[in-house]
């Protein structure tokens, strides 16, 4: 990626031109430069950078992207959204001259629509290609697993993301020809656990784990009528509970209930085409719903062998990332930070749930589905990427925020963020917002610490 | 946290209690007025904030709704900070869940003391009275006595699903916490000797008892 140099960029870090006159930069040396003094200021350079690479991606760099025909569902094309219109904080830039034009407007249909999740007939032609991309990948006999994260990160078709979350996460190998004798072996695997354990939920040392379950399973997603269905909570109970006891260490942790959801919403995905709020399983073959059970519990797992010390006594994992949140948001946004210092919110008091429940309580499932697919194709997604993601999503509110005038108020907007009505395109904004943040302060774990 | 202004008084309360006994519904009834089965666990701690009028004073309550399974992790030490009073909730229908009661309160004692070194003001709810009174409860004198030997300032059959008895208790609350906080100025006063000139005495130095 070259971009003209003589362009002047960031009035903040790169003001100093000299050394870069009269050279092609890569993008990479510009972002390196400006990030070592990142500050708010300098998202300038990233979209100015990006704006005038050449990348192939970007035909047509002030309006909408060549892959997806969409502004904001790749991540290069996000940047064109300035992360910081949302903050109201950009008035200054979009007066810059020098800046590429603003995106067109999203349609407000199209902030409702969910591609990737509702199937809707209206299949655009990008989307169709899109599609097409993620076939022919999957066709092969080897999927190549780093070509499949890339194509994966700005969201998976309806159509493919059973498959796709199957081999992103693990749980299926890349080698086509072994899936369907490791899918047999698994699931019996698992049906074999449940012969040898499940009786012992009544059992004197097992009864409180079981008990907690047996309480939370008819509460979880107590609102979409598919988790009301009898066989459905009793799923979840089975899943849930074979976890707890073969990880004594955790056991059952109120939140892990919640991380079931995603992921036996879209296996079930794989047997049906219509919406699945109102799916009644019955009408499943019973191998069917064996099958999303078991494939349901094996890549829960996988998810949390990763995040194991967010849900181990003291829950220290949660604890270090609400601190390392904390020191994140202190470095990009200071007035935020001192808002909630003056009136003595402590980010342990809304952030533990964002860690806890990684988002799924914040934002409606639709969204969380889109979000997962991003989190297993980035390397660390739900151990470490979620925490970028919080940064923006906090910062996102940042205008909210500032208004509140008290502890009592601030409280109340933390915890009751109003994303009801969020889709794909407000997921894809914070996403790209945090993949930025990622990509200012991954290689420079001290650089947000004063 | 907490303000003393002329007229308006700021309360943290905290709800604990096991999971699943009705905590968050106790606090949407007070609330907001109204009860729903669909409630989610909740995850940490949930906030909510009641106002009230108090001899022509507002009072306002903040509500710490804090997780069941709280009890099992090292968090509640940061959630009760500078609380001054607590309902500490149990399930009428569910026998272990008043067991946890006891827990529950030995939890909050040993991390939370009021400025005076006494505990906090802590009222009991046996929750869920609309379903039926298990044998927990039918003897009103045991649950005197148990109350009197565990320190909790008053006990109340509770449904947030009937709206049986919350504001009751909440004001029972109330009322006891502006009792300790008073007992708190109180003693506050006692231990402290406030100097002072007496301007018309002309008063002597005390160690040479020459007048200033």
């Amino acid at each position: 990626l070259v971009i003209d140099a003589s362009q002047k960029f960031c009035n903040n870090c790169c003001r100093a031109g000299g050394s870069l006159q009269n050279k092609p930069l890569t993008i990479t040396a510009v972002i390196a430069t400006c990030l070592k003094n990142y500050v708010r200021n300098c998202t300038l350079i990233l979209y100015l950078a990006i704006s005038f690479s050449q990348d192939s991606v970007l035909h047509h760099p002030h309006q909408l992207c060549c892959s997806c025909s969409k502004p904001s569902c790749c991540i290069m094309c996000l940047f064109f959204i300035c992360p910081l219109d949302a903050a109201g904080e950009c008035a200054a830039l979009h007066r810059q001259q020098s800046l590429p034009h603003r995106p067109p407007v999203i349609p407000l249909v199209a902030r409702m629509a969910d591609q990737n999740t509702s199937g809707t007939p209206a299949m655009t032609e990008r989307e169709a290609s899109r599609l097409d991309k993620f076939k022919h990948l999957l066709a092969g006999p080897n999927t190549d697993l780093e070509e499949l994260r890339k194509l994966s990160w700005s969201g998976i078709p309806r159509q493919v993301r059973p498959i796709t979350w199957k081999l992103l996460s693990g749980y299926l190998p890349a080698n086509a020809e072994r899936r369907e004798s490791v899918l047999q072996r698994k699931r019996q695997e698992y049906f074999g656990f449940i012969q040898q354990y499940y009786d012992s939920r009544n059992d004197e040392h097992h009864q409180d784990t079981y008990r907690q379950i047996h309480i939370d399973i008819p509460r979880t997603n107590p609102l979409i009528p598919l988790f009301q269905q009898a066989s459905v909570q009793e799923i979840f109970e089975r899943i849930l509970f074979i976890w707890a006891i073969r990880h004594p260490a955790s056991g059952y942790v109120q939140g892990i209930n919640d991380l079931v959801t995603p992921f036996f919403v879209v296996y079930v995905f794989e047997y049906i085409e219509e919406e699945v709020e109102n799916f009644d399983v019955s009408s499943l073959q019973e191998e069917a719903l064996r099958n999303i059970e078991a494939d349901s519990f094996w890549c829960m797992s996988k998810l949390l062998d990763g995040i194991q010390d967010n849900y181990t006594f003291a829950q220290p994992g949660i604890q270090r990332k609400v601190k390392a949140l904390e020191e994140l948001v202190s470095r990009i946004d200071e007035s935020v930070h001192r808002h909630m210092q003056q009136y003595e919110v402590e980010y342990l008091q809304f952030a533990f749930r964002w860690m806890n429940n990684l988002l799924m309580r914040e934002l409606p499932l639709r969204c969380t589905i889109r979000l997962w697919d991003t989190y297993q194709a980035e390397p660390e997604g739900f151990s470490h990427f979620h925490l970028y993601v919080c940064a923006a999503f906090l910062v996102r509110w940042r205008k909210e925020i500032l208004e509140e005038r008290d502890f009592q108020g601030l409280m109340i907007l933390l915890q009751n963020l109003p994303t009801m009505h969020w889709g794909n395109e407000e997921v894809s904004v914070l996403l790209a917002e945090a993949y930025r943040l990622k990509f200012a302060f991954a290689d420079a774990p001290n650089h947000y610490k004063r | 946290m907490q303000t003393n202004h002329h007229k308006e008084r700021l309360y943290k309360i905290l709800v604990i209690g096991d999971l699943g006994v009705g905590k968050t519904s106790i606090i949407k009834r007070y609330v907001h007025h109204n009860f729903s089965p669909n409630y989610r666990a909740t995850i940490g701690v949930d906030f909510a904030l009641k106002v009230l009028n108090w001899d022509q004073e507002t009072v306002r309550l903040q509500l710490w709704d804090i997780a069941g399974q709280e009890r099992f992790g090292n968090m509640t030490r940061v959630y009760y900070r500078e609380a001054m009073g607590a309902f500490i909730v149990f399930d009428v229908t569910r026998p272990a869940s008043f067991e946890a009661v006891t827990k529950w309160k030995e939890d909050l004692d040993s991390k939370l003391t009021l400025t005076n070194g006494k505990h906090v003001a802590t009222v009991l709810l046996a929750n869920k009275c609309d379903q039926g009174r298990d044998v927990l409860t039918n003897n009103g004198i045991k649950m005197e006595q148990f109350c009197q030997e565990n320190g909790f300032v008053g006990w109340y059959e509770t449904s947030a699903k009937e709206n049986i008895n919350i504001d009751e208790a909440a004001n029972c609350l109330v009322k006891h916490i502006i009792a300790s906080e008073k007992d708190m100025l109180q003693s506050e006063v006692s231990d402290t000797i406030t100097p002072q000139l007496e301007k018309d005495k002309g008063g002597t130095c005390s160690s040479c008892f020459r007048s200033q």
